[in-house]
C-alpha cells in the first residue's frame, strides 16, 4: 500500500460519520464529567469540539454528496463558524465585576478575566450610578431593579439611562449589568495630621443577604487597620410584606481602631493616632457585572443559520420523500431504508 | 377554587384518555374518535384552569414545579392532539405517549399548588419564545418516541397483536425520524433563545451550569441518535430505543434539574 493511499484512507476514516459519532460521544463524556465533577472541564470540551470540527472539515473534503445538499452544508458550516467564533470570543472577551458607590466614578474592576487579545478600553469609561430602587415581594423575593446611571459620551456630553435586570448599559462594546449584590456604604474622610484629607467609602457586605453581618475591616491611608459596623433598629426589608430597599431612618457607625472604640452619627469625628476620621454620611453601593465579547451578534447569526438550515434541509428531504412509503403488512424487526441525518 | 375544580376535571379527562387508549387499537375509528374527544375535553378544561391561575397570579405558569408540570402536561397533550389530527400513524400510538402524560398528571397531584415568585429577569418576551420552542421540542420528541416505540413493542406478542393491521415498522421508523428531526430543530432554537436570555439576564450566554449542561447533553443525545440512524442503519427498534433515551434525558432536564440543583441558573434569577 503506498503512502498516498494510506493517507487517503486515514482521511476517509477520520471524515466518516462513524467518527462523528465517536466525537459526539467524547463531547457528551466531557459534559458529563463536568457535571459529575461540579465544574467545567475546558480542555476536555475543547479537545472534543476541536475533533468534531476537524471531522466536519474532512467530511466536507471527502464527501461530494455532502456538498451537494446545500441546506445541510450550510447548517454544518454554521456550526463550524460557531466553534471559530466562540474561540475568537474567548480570546478577545472580558468578564469582570466591580462595585460602585453612589455618585462616585468607576475606578476599576474587582475581578476580571480577560482574553489575551483583549484591549482594555473600560478604564476610559466615565460611569457613575445615581442610586437604585429595588422592590421586594413578601418573603423578601427580589423584584425589579431600577438603577439610574450617568456617563460621559465621546463628545463630552453627560448621558443618562436606567438599567437593571435584563437591561444592561452598553458602552463602547462593554455590557454593564446590575447584580443582586448591593448594600450600604459609609462615606469617611481621613484627615492626617499635617497632611491632605482623603475621602472614601467602605462597602459593607451585601444587604439584605448579610443583614446580620454589616461590618467590615479596612486599612486607613496611614496604615492603621480599622473596623466599622453599621447599627440600626429599623426592620428595613420586612419579610412579612412588600418592601423596598432604603437607608435606615437613624443609625450609628461603630468604629474600632486598635483599643479605641467610638459610635459616630453622620458628621461625627474621632481623633485617632495619626489624624482624625470623619464619618460624613451613609450611602449605597451597587455591584455590577461587565462583559465584552465582540462576537455576540455573529454567534447569534451563526446559530440561527444552523437551526434554520437544518429545518430547511429536513423539510426539503421529507417533501421529496412524499408520497409516503406505502403501508405494508407488519414485519417485526424489519430493517428500514436509511436516509441522511 | 374554580381553578382547582377545572384542573381536577381536566385530570379526570386525561385519565379517560388513558383508559380509552389502553382499551384497544386506535385503528378502530370509533375508539379513536372517543379518545380524541376526551383529549379535547381535557385540554379545554386544562386551558381554563391555567387561564384562571394566570389571571389570579398575574403571571403565567413559569415558576413552581406545579406550574411547570401543569403547563407541560397541557402542551404535550396539545402537540399529541395536533399530531393525531395531522398524521394518521400517530393515532395508533397514543397508548405509547399516554404513560408520560399519566406520570405528569400524577406528579402534578403531589406538587404543592402554592404561588411562586416571578423573578424580575422573567419580565421579557424571551420567556415566551423560550417556553414555546421548548414545549414544541418536548412535544415533538414525545410523538417521535411513541412512533419509534412500535417496532420495539412488536418484538413482544402483545405488541404484535396490538398493532396488527397498522403500517409496518419501516413506516413508523420513518415517521419517528421526521418528528425527531423537527424536535432537534426546536431544541436548537430553545438553546439559542436561552443563551440570548442568559446574556441579557446574567451577562453570559453560556456558563455550563447544571441546567445548561443537561440541556446540551439532551441536544447531543438527539443529534447523536439522528446521526447514528444515518450512519449505522440500525433496525427500527434500535432507533426507537435511542429516541426513548433522548426523551428520558430531556424529561430529567425539564422536570428534574431545575428543581433539584441549587447551583446557578435557578439561583441566578
Amino acid at each position: 500500500m503506498n503512502l498516498s493511499l494510506l493517507r487517503r484512507r486515514t482521511l476517509a476514516h477520520f471524515g466518516s460519520l462513524r467518527t462523528t459519532l465517536v466525537c459526539l460521544a467524547l463531547l457528551a463524556a466531557a459534559v458529563a464529567a463536568g457535571l459529575v465533577g461540579g465544574g467545567v472541564l475546558v480542555p476536555a470540551l475543547a479537545v472534543a469540539i476541536g475533533l468534531l470540527a476537524l471531522n466536519l472539515m474532512a467530511a466536507l473534503v471527502l464527501h461530494p454528496a455532502f456538498r451537494r445538499q446545500l441546506p445541510l452544508l450550510v447548517a454544518h458550516l454554521a456550526l463550524l463558524a460557531l466553534v471559530v467564533l466562540v474561540a475568537v470570543g474567548r480570546l478577545t472577551a472580558l468578564d469582570g465585576r466591580f462595585e460602585l458607590t453612589q455618585g462616585l466614578p468607576f475606578d476599576g474592576l474587582i475581578e476580571a478575566k480577560a482574553g489575551p487579545l483583549h484591549h482594555d478600553r473600560l478604564s476610559r469609561l466615565d460611569f457613575r450610578h445615581e442610586g437604585f430602587e429595588i422592590h421586594y415581594a413578601p418573603g423578601r423575593k427580589r423584584g425589579a431593579t431600577r438603577n439610574p446611571v450617568t456617563w460621559t459620551d465621546g463628545e463630552g456630553r453627560v448621558q443618562r439611562a436606567v438599567i437593571g435586570d435584563h437591561r444592561p448599559l452598553v458602552l463602547d462594546g462593554y455590557r454593564i449589568y446590575t447584580s443582586s449584590n448591593k448594600g450600604f456604604a459609609p462615606l469617611l474622610t481621613w484627615m492626617p495630621d499635617g497632611g491632605e484629607a482623603v475621602s472614601g467609602a467602605v462597602h459593607l457586605p451585601s444587604f439584605p443577604v448579610h443583614e446580620l453581618q454589616q461590618s467590615r475591616e479596612w486599612t486607613l491611608p496611614g496604615g492603621q487597620v480599622a473596623w466599622v459596623m453599621l447599627q440600626f433598629d429599623d426592620k428595613l426589608i420586612d419579610p412579612t410584606g412588600p418592601a423596598s430597599f432604603r437607608l435606615p431612618d437613624s443609625h450609628r457607625l461603630v468604629l474600632r481602631v486598635g483599643d479605641q472604640r467610638a459610635e459616630l452619627a453622620p458628621g461625627g469625628r474621632v481623633d485617632i493616632p495619626g489624624g482624625t476620621l470623619v464619618y460624613e454620611r451613609l450611602s449605597t453601593w451597587m455591584g455590577y457585572r461587565v462583559s465584552f465579547d465582540p462576537t455576540l451578534p455573529w454567534l447569534l447569526a451563526a446559530s440561527l443559520l444552523a437551526a434554520l438550515s437544518l429545518a430547511w434541509h429536513y423539510t426539503q428531504r421529507f417533501v421529496a420523500e412524499s408520497p409516503p412509503t406505502p403501508v405494508r403488512p407488519v414485519v417485526p424487526g424489519g430493517r428500514p431504508e436509511m436516509d441522511h441525518a | 377554587m374554580l381553578e382547582t375544580a377545572t384542573l381536577w376535571a381536566a385530570l379526570c379527562a386525561y385519565a379517560l384518555v388513558a383508559a380509552l387508549a389502553f382499551a384497544g387499537p386506535m385503528a378502530r375509528t370509533s375508539l379513536h374518535r372517543r379518545c380524541a374527544t376526551a383529549l379535547i375535553a381535557a385540554l379545554v378544561l386544562h386551558t381554563l384552569s391555567l387561564g384562571l391561575r394566570w389571571a389570579t397570579l398575574g403571571h403565567g405558569p413559569f415558576t413552581t414545579l406545579h406550574e411547570i408540570l401543569s403547563s407541560n402536561l397541557w402542551s404535550l397533550s396539545l402537540v399529541l392532539l395536533v399530531a393525531c389530527w395531522a398524521v394518521r400513524e400517530v393515532r395508533s400510538v397514543v397508548i405509547a405517549a399516554v404513560p408520560v402524560l399519566l406520570v405528569l398528571g400524577t406528579w402534578l397531584l403531589m406538587a404543592h399548588p402554592g404561588a411562586g415568585h416571578l423573578p424580575a429577569t422573567y419580565d421579557t418576551p424571551l420567556l415566551y419564545i423560550h417556553t414555546l420552542v421548548g414545549k414544541l421540542y418536548l412535544g415533538l420528541l414525545l410523538v417521535a418516541v411513541a412512533l419509534g416505540s412500535v417496532p420495539l413493542w412488536r418484538r413482544t406478542a402483545w405488541g404484535r397483536r396490538r398493532w396488527t393491521g397498522d403500517p409496518d415498522d419501516r413506516r413508523f421508523d420513518q415517521m419517528a425520524h421526521r418528528f425527531a428531526a423537527y424536535a432537534l430543530v426546536f431544541d436548537t432554537l430553545m438553546l439559542i433563545v436561552g443563551a440570548v436570555w442568559a446574556q441579557d439576564a446574567w451577562g453570559r450566554y453560556w456558563a455550563w451550569d447544571p441546567l445548561e449542561s443537561w440541556a446540551f447533553a439532551s441536544w447531543l443525545a438527539l443529534a447523536g441518535a439522528l446521526h447514528a440512524r444515518a450512519t449505522l442503519r440500525p433496525p427500527p427498534w434500535h432507533f426507537g430505543l435511542w429516541l426513548a433515551g433522548s426523551f428520558a434525558l430531556a424529561f430529567l432536564t425539564f422536570f428534574g434539574v431545575p428543581f433539584i440543583s441549587t447551583a446557578p441558573h435557578k439561583g441566578a434569577v
